[in-house]
Parts: structure tokens; sequence; C-alpha cells
């Protein structure tokens, strides 16, 4: 008799201990119940607020993407909470742009029971992060990753960035177009996965469209100075120059340029669409044609109120990668509200089932590989603005 | 907190740290670290098994192999060209190294570019902190042996490093292959943990990184780098854990963390840990029997020549330090080297130790050539010397200092210490007690483990003897020891070489002291601008008219009475400069 008590309180110490254990780690997907609402869509309610963890680079290296993508998040994560029945609770992490960082903030939004995580800023870290999400059965949404490969990492992996590979080509191909292209130079920077990988898509598209690459410069990410780069291309006598760089090495290269009177049309990438250039180069800018992800002149509804909201906000226009976090949130909120429940497992179903979302960035949906679809869209800088090429 | 990334990336930074560590110690400061990693990390995951084939820990230790044998070999080929560099010159050579590496893999096909190759994960906390503790155990044992005492004199003073007999070159190679094969195993472990390996992950800042880490956990004790990986990888996270905003106030206060640290903490965190200073062994017991173990040199009968120097010329330009010098000194012989400041002592004694190349002229000491010989070789043939202005290795204790001063008649320990062989154990302590015999010769057994730096004028000087005294040399070079001793300190040191000599050692004695001279020498040969003016016994020399004149300028009628102390301090006059190089 007094055995069997003991063995009785023993066991029920142990359970007691175990349900401890269990709802202290992963308390989203043990708990129940309260991430879990009733209704569909508009109706949806949930009790608590849905876990979002985001771990952007918002300092050292990528920090000014990094910050544009808080921005992002921050107002859509605002304007999302007016709405009734779900509300999120979003955590901003900086990996510091070390890899390090992003696998130990990835880990511990694993732990803390995020129901979804941000993506990385950069692909790099994407590619080290994500399988830790993966692994632990938490999706993973990348708003600004544009290599090939990162949501081949597993069934957990989204991203609402396009891939250079949507980008690039349609670029090439109405560029050629609209200026008879035949012959061009090609730059970029070659120590950057970002950009080599952009590199790698113009040069394939190039090749299909039958333009002859006279000869193909490197710079590094960290050059200021390209007008030895920029004599040597002037001299090749192109119909374009076509340019895989980020913003930092776009602004000085393209006023580079036009002060070395390189009068054809400069192409660029995913970099190129900031705001910053025309800000920065002013004049220089003028006739420079960027393949881009988001038409920031596109006149749909959501995309209006976005550039005046966060124009109110901050004071300054948004580039490519605060309206791709806007629109990340607004992918989200839709998957969550679709399956009425803010858990790991129904977001990342509901996730592979979105459809014609209207975004920021156009109507969006999500493919069989958990890549995104919307419209890319080719500008030029006329007047000091982003206008589309046609 | 301490998630699993967490752990794995102390040991990981603590292991890159170690590499930085390895030079750090002889003094050596390199950023080729991240070029070698670099380099082994590719290499092994390209050219190693996939772990899918052979099973995931296997390919990890094959990866490691080449990782370790690829750092290795890059470190020989830097270095054998960039080891003569110094300083910060070595810095911006291994720097430029580990850049064109870096550029190298960003443009090469098979690394994936700046989109890096794809590994598989297969490092485990238990895996990184088991190649910590190996690496960190290598160092431990390295520290106290005699490699380890070698490396610490390079770093704290080369130059009597050399002149102890430590071949210089070899263990600064050593040290840098260390550093390569460390920073090789690194880089191995880092691709197989993160997934991804991107050249981006070993640039400049990654060099800097693993500097910092070695510097702030401190660079003179074994642990240091895993404190300073310790505090390093913790700083953000705890911040995290406080809930600091993220943002530049996070790196803001890091690096304030940092600035503290190394303004108060210039040992960095590892001069937190009191650090228990080798004692000397407790004399007594059969000191004489012990002696027999270590390996003493045949020293050359009495009578046989140790130096010959016929003709000998050393010039500056235009200024001849030594002209035409012929000399002889024969085993168990006490020469007294005398003459005004200028005269061109030193230049002579460092001619026939091999510290300066001869202009004319030819020096056999011991059988080598001093000059056309490294210097270690000519103390390796039983030269030992004391310098004119203290070249003691300051901050090692004063036992330390003469243990390093035994290097050539001791016994290589560091792998035998790895191995816990007990007889380097036995070796350890015979040096031990050599060394504490040596101290205790010239009066400073009380004071071995006081740091050579805080040891009064004269100690020093003594100090200076016991290191010489301890390589068991045939031909021990004093200069000046007595300068800037009291009366009581020189008599002391007058009977200490009287001793010596008296043991058959054969001793070259620059000093100022005439008197001390006088009385420890039987022949003493007096130069003067660089020539010998006059030489033979100490009488007969003292009453050279040539040196009476040398003395006291102008040509003196009558014979000086130099014969004392007190007459002898006059001709040295308040000449502010200093002797030839």
């Amino acid at each position: 008799m007094n055995r069997s008590l003991t063995a009785l309180a023993a066991g029920s110490a142990a359970a007691l201990l175990l349900s401890a254990c269990g709802s202290d780690g992963d308390s989203s997907a043990e708990s129940g119940g309260s991430l879990v609402g009733e209704g569909t869509g508009e109706d949806c309610v949930i009790e608590d607020p849905v876990p979002i963890g985001a771990a952007l680079s918002l300092t050292g290296g990528a920090a000014s993407y990094g910050e544009s993508q808080q921005r992002g998040l921050e107002l859509a994560a605002g304007h999302l909470s007016e709405n009734e029945g779900v509300s999120y609770d979003l955590t901003i992490e900086d990996d510091g742009t070390d890899p390090r960082q992003g696998i130990t903030v990835f880990e511990q939004f694993v732990e803390d029971g995020a129901s979804i995580i941000i993506g990385p800023t950069l692909s790099n870290t994407a590619f080290q992060a994500q399988p830790i999400a993966q692994e632990a059965g938490v999706p993973v949404l990348g708003i600004s990753n544009t290599a090939s490969g990162i949501t081949e990492q597993g069934d957990y992996v989204f991203r609402v960035s396009l891939t250079e590979q949507q980008v690039i080509p349609q670029t090439v191909q109405q560029a050629t177009e609209a200026y008879g292209l035949e012959q061009v130079v090609v730059m970029y920077s070659n120590d950057d996965a970002f950009t080599e990988s952009g590199y790698e898509v113009f040069a394939q598209s190039l090749e299909e469209e039958g333009v002859e690459v006279l000869d193909t410069l490197t710079f590094s990410t960290s050059d200021t100075d390209f007008r030895a780069l920029l004599t040597e291309a002037r001299n090749a006598e192109p119909d374009a120059i076509v340019v895989s760089a980020l913003i930092e090495a776009a602004i000085p290269l393209v006023t580079q340029a036009r002060e070395l009177g390189i009068e054809v049309p400069i192409i660029g990438g995913n970099g190129f669409n900031n705001p910053q250039l025309m800000a920065d180069a002013g004049e220089a800018a003028e006739g420079v044609v960027v393949g881009a992800a988001w038409n920031s002149a596109s006149d749909n509804p959501a995309n209006a109120d976005f550039l005046s909201a966060y124009e109110e906000e901050y004071g300054s226009q948004p580039d490519q990668f605060a309206a791709q976090a806007y629109a990340g949130m607004t992918v989200i909120d839709h998957a969550v509200r679709a399956g009425c429940s803010g858990e790991r497992d129904a977001i990342q179903t509901e996730l592979g089932n979105v459809s014609e979302v209207e975004t920021v960035l156009g109507t969006l949906s999500i493919n069989e590989n958990r890549d995104a679809e919307h419209e890319a869209v080719v500008q030029v800088v006329e007047d000091g603005q982003f206008t589309v090429l046609d | 907190m301490f998630g699993e990334s967490t752990l794995v990336f102390i040991a990981l930074g603590g292991i890159f740290a170690y590499s930085f560590y390895a030079v750090l110690v002889a003094g050596q400061l390199s950023l080729g670290q991240a070029g070698f990693a670099a380099l082994a990390a590719f290499t092994s995951v390209a050219v190693g098994p996939s772990p899918a084939d052979v099973g995931e820990l296997p390919a990890l230790l094959i990866g490691l192999l080449i990782g370790v044998v690829v750092g290795a070999v890059s470190a020989v080929v830097l270095g054998l060209p960039t080891i003569r560099l110094r300083g910060v010159f070595l810095a911006i050579a291994t720097l430029a190294f580990a850049e064109a590496v870096r550029i190298l893999l960003v443009n090469a096909e098979w690394t994936g570019g700046a989109q890096g190759t794809s590994v598989t994960k297969v490092v485990t906390p238990a895996i990184a902190w088991l190649a910590l503790l190996l690496v960190g155990y290598w160092f431990w044992r390295q520290g106290p042996s005699r490699y380890g005492r070698a490396l610490a004199a390079i770093r704290e003073d080369e130059l009597a490093a050399r002149a102890m007999g430590v071949d210089v070159g070899r263990h600064r190679l050593s040290a840098f292959v260390a550093a390569g094969a460390i920073a090789g195993a690194y880089g191995v472990l880092w691709a197989y943990y993160m997934r991804l390996v991107a050249p981006e992950d070993f640039d400049f800042v990654a060099a800097i990184d693993g500097l910092v880490t070695a510097v702030v956990g401190g660079s003179t004790l074994f642990i240091g780098p895993l404190l300073g990986s310790g505090f390093l990888t913790m700083v953000p996270e705890i911040q995290r854990e406080i809930g600091v905003d993220a943002g530049w106030v996070r790196p803001f206060l890091s690096g304030l963390l940092l600035l503290l640290v190394i303004l108060f903490l210039p040992g960095g965190l590892a001069s937190l840990i009191p650090v228990r200073r080798t004692a000397p062994p407790a004399t007594g017991g059969d000191l004489g029997s012990e002696h027999e173990r270590l390996s003493t040199r045949t020293h050359p009968a009495a009578g046989e020549p140790v130096v010959e120097v016929s003709g000998l010329g050393k010039d500056y330009g235009g200024v001849h330090a030594v002209r035409d010098v012929d000399l002889t000194l024969r085993s168990g012989e006490v020469v007294g080297l005398i003459g005004p400041n200028g005269a061109g002592k030193t230049t002579l004694v460092n001619l026939i130790s091999g510290l300066v190349p001869a202009t004319s002229g030819t020096v056999r000491v011991l059988g080598v050539e001093p000059g056309r010989t490294p210097v270690h070789r000519v103390a390796a043939a039983g030269v030992s010397r004391t310098f004119q202005h203290s070249k003691l290795f300051p901050r090692l204790s004063a036992l330390d200092n003469v243990l390093v001063g035994s290097h050539l008649v001791s016994r290589p320990t560091f792998l035998r210490r790895l191995l816990w062989l007990p007889s380097a154990r036995r070796d350890e302590q015979q040096a031990l007690q050599h060394a504490a015999r040596c101290l205790a010769r010239v009066g400073l057994g009380e004071r071995a483990s006081v740091p050579a730096a805080a040891l009064s004028y004269g100690d020093q000087r003594r100090l200076e003897i016991a290191r010489a005294l301890a390589a068991d040399p045939s031909l021990l070079i004093l200069d000046e020891p007595a300068a800037g001793m009291n009366h009581v300190e020189a008599t002391g040191l007058s009977e200490l070489i009287g001793s010596l000599a008296a043991g058959g050692l054969t001793i070259l004695l620059i000093e100022h002291n005439v008197g001390m001279v006088l009385r420890t020498c039987h022949r003493i040969v007096v130069l003067n601008f660089g020539e010998v003016i006059a030489a033979g016994g100490p009488q007969e020399v003292v009453k050279d008219p040539a040196v009476v004149a040398a003395y006291l300028g102008g040509s003196a009628g009558e014979g000086p009475d130099l014969p004392g102390p007190a007459a002898a301090a006059r001709p040295e006059g308040p000449t502010a400069e200093g002797e030839q190089p």
C-alpha cells in the first residue's frame, strides 16, 4: 500500500515535470488551442497573437538593406494590427551580417516558439540558417533572397522575393527590344553572392537573346572608383552596359560613366531598384534601366497606400527591400487567416496554397517550388522617377 | 542563450584564436590564418569524401586531416619567404596572402565563387569542443616545455634567444606551421558546421576577429583564446537575452566592452587567472649526480686554443671600429679586454660571438667561424655571453630566463610532455635543478620566481651571468658585467669569476673597472681606436706607456699607479657616448 502510494506520487510528479518541460519549449505547438481560431479569411479570430520572428541584418555590412526591411515589416505589422481578429507579435532580431549570429537567432526563434521566421537578409546566411527551422518544422519566409536553391533546402522554406531567373531574362528581353541591343559590355562585382548569381543569369539571358558580350569586367563590392573599367567599357563601343551590382556600387558607377561621356543605356538588376539611385546620382541616373521585382510606380491600390504610408512614417521613399518585407507580412497574414491558425504546420500548409493575393508587389502566388510568382517590371529612370519601360 | 550554435561558435572561435595564439607566443603578428583556413576548408570539401558515401564522422576526420595538412603546407610555403619579416611587416605580408587567397577562391570555378559550396552539417557541439580541448591541451603542454620557453624567449628578445642557442628561424617557422595547421582544422570544422562555406567567411574581418579573440583572451596563457572566444561570443547573446534593442547599440556596447577589457586588462582576460610560476625545485638531495643527466659538452683541454683571431677588422662606413686585431685565447684563461669608451671592445666580442660579420680577417672559435655561422650555432659550439646592456627576457621569471639559457644542454620535452611520458618530467626536473643551481651560484636563488624586469639592476646583471652559465659554455664572454654595481657587488662578482675560472672555464671579460680586471685576469688586452695597443700580464700592461697615454690622454712621463679601484674609476671619465654596437 505504502509502496504503491509512493509510486503514484513519483509518477504524478514525473508527469507534472514532463508537462512543464513540454510547455516550456514549444509553447505554440504544444499548448494548443489558443493559436487556432475560428472562422476563415477576414472573419478569422485567433485569441493569442501569432509570434513571428524576423532575422535581419540591422548592423554590419548589409545593415542598409536590413533597415529597409525592418521598416517594411514594422509598417506592415502596424497596418495588420488594425484588422480585426488576428494580431501578430513581431520580434525583429539582428544577425549583425554574421552567419554565426544568423544561426543563433534562428535557433532562438525556434526555441521561443515562433510560428514563422522571416528569413535572413542575405542569401548566404539563409543557406546557413534556414536548415535549423526546416529541421524543427518552422516555416521560413524569405523576403529578399534571390539566389537559386534557397527554397530547395526544404518544404518549410518559402519566399516572396523573385529570383534573378524571374526578373533578369525579362529585363534583357525588353531592353533588347527597346534599344535594339546587339553588343554589350557586362560588369559585375564577383565577390558577392547576390551580384554574382545576378551576373550568371544576365550572361545566360544575353546569350538567349543573341546579344554579343564584348567584354566582361569584374570589380569588388567595396570598390568606389570605376573609371578605369568604364574607360575600357567605353572603348569597346557597346550599345549598352549591363551591370550586376549593389546600390553602393551602382551609384558611383553610374555617375562616373556619365562623367566619362558614356551615354548608352546602363542596365541593372534588383540591386539598382532603390530611390537612392536618383537621389544620389541625380542627372546621371537618367536612362538607367532597372529590372526589378517591385514596380514602385505601380498604381495598384495596395502599392499606393504603401508608398504614402511609408513616406508619412519615415519621411523617405521606400526601396524594393521595404516593399518585399511589407508584402511578406501580407502573405503571412493571408496564410494565417486562410487556415485560421497561427500554428507552424498550418501556416506551412497555407503558404503553399497562396494564390493571387494582392500585395504591394502586385498579384502574388506561391508555386509548387515554394517560390513567389508575380509580375516583374522593367523600369527606366526618367525625370528622376522610375517609370515602366515600354 | 546556450543553444547548440552558441556552444559550437565558442569552440570554433577558440580554435581559430589558438591559431593566432600559436604565433603570438613567439612574438609574431600574422593575419594569414584566415587564408590558411579558407584554403583548408575549400580543399577538404572539394577533395575529401562526401559524408553520404563514407559516413559522417569518417568524412569529417578525413576532411580534418586534409585541412590540417593543407593549412600546414601553405604555412610553410608562406613562411619560408616571410619569416624574416618582423612585427607589422609580417602582419601586412600575411594579410596580403589571406586577401590573395580570398580573391583566388572567389574567382575559382571549383569553389562556387562568392556563392560558396554547400557542405553537409556534421559537426556537433561535442565534436567542436573535443577539437577545442585537443588544441588547448596542445598549448597547455607546450607552455612549460623547452620548446615553449624558446618561443617565449624569441618573443621577449630575439637576439638574446639566438645567443642562447635558440634557432630562431626554425622555431618561428614551426610556430607558423602550427598556426597554419590549427587554422586549417578551424576552416574544416567551420565548413562542416555552417552547411555553406563561402570565401567571405574568411575575409579581413574574420582575420581581425581571430586576432582580437586571442588578444582579448590573453596571449601568454594557454587558456586565453578560450576565454576570449567565450567572451566575444557571449556578449551579443547576453545583450539579446537582457533585451538591448537590436541595432547599432549592440555593436557599440560590444566595442565599448572590448575597449574596457583592453584598457584595464592589457594581458587579456587570462591575466585574471593567478599564475603559479615555475618554482625552483627544493635544493637538497644529491645535486652532483643529477648533473650527469644533462647533456654536458666536452670542453677543450686546458691550454688548447679556444679563440683564434687574426687580422680581424670591422668597418662601419668610414669608421674602423676594429682594426687588424690578433688575439688568441687558450682554454682555462681569463682574459680581460679593456680600453676607453669607443675603443671597439664590444664590436670585438660581437665579432667573436658571431653577432656581426667581420670586414676583414678571420675568427675561429671552438671550431666554428663566427660571422659565417648562424649565431645559435656559435652558441651551440660553446660560446655564451652577456650583453653590455642587459638583454634579459623581461616578462619571464628569473628561473625561466636561466632555463632558456640551458636550452642547449637540456633535451626537447614538448612531444614527450604531450604524451605524459615520465622521462619528460625527469628531464624538466633536471633542467629546473640545473637552472636553480646556476641561479644559486650568482646568489639569486631566493629570487627565482621574480620576473626579470622586476629585479634590481645589479641582480639583472647577475641573472644574465647565470643565464649564460646555464648553457655550460666553453667560452664565457662577459660584457661589462660590473657596470652599475656598487663596490661590494663588484667584489662579489670578482670572486664569482675567480671561482668560475678555477673550474677551468675560459672567460673573456670586458670591464671598465680596471681594479677588478687586474684582480681576476691572467692576461689583459688593451684596445684603443680599434687596435690592440698592449697585451700581456696585468702588471706589464699597467706600466705600458701606450696604455697610460690612451687612458690619460697625451704622453704621460711616468707610469700611473693604476692598481686600485679608486684610480681605476678615474680614466673612465664622464663619457656619455656608448660603445660601438
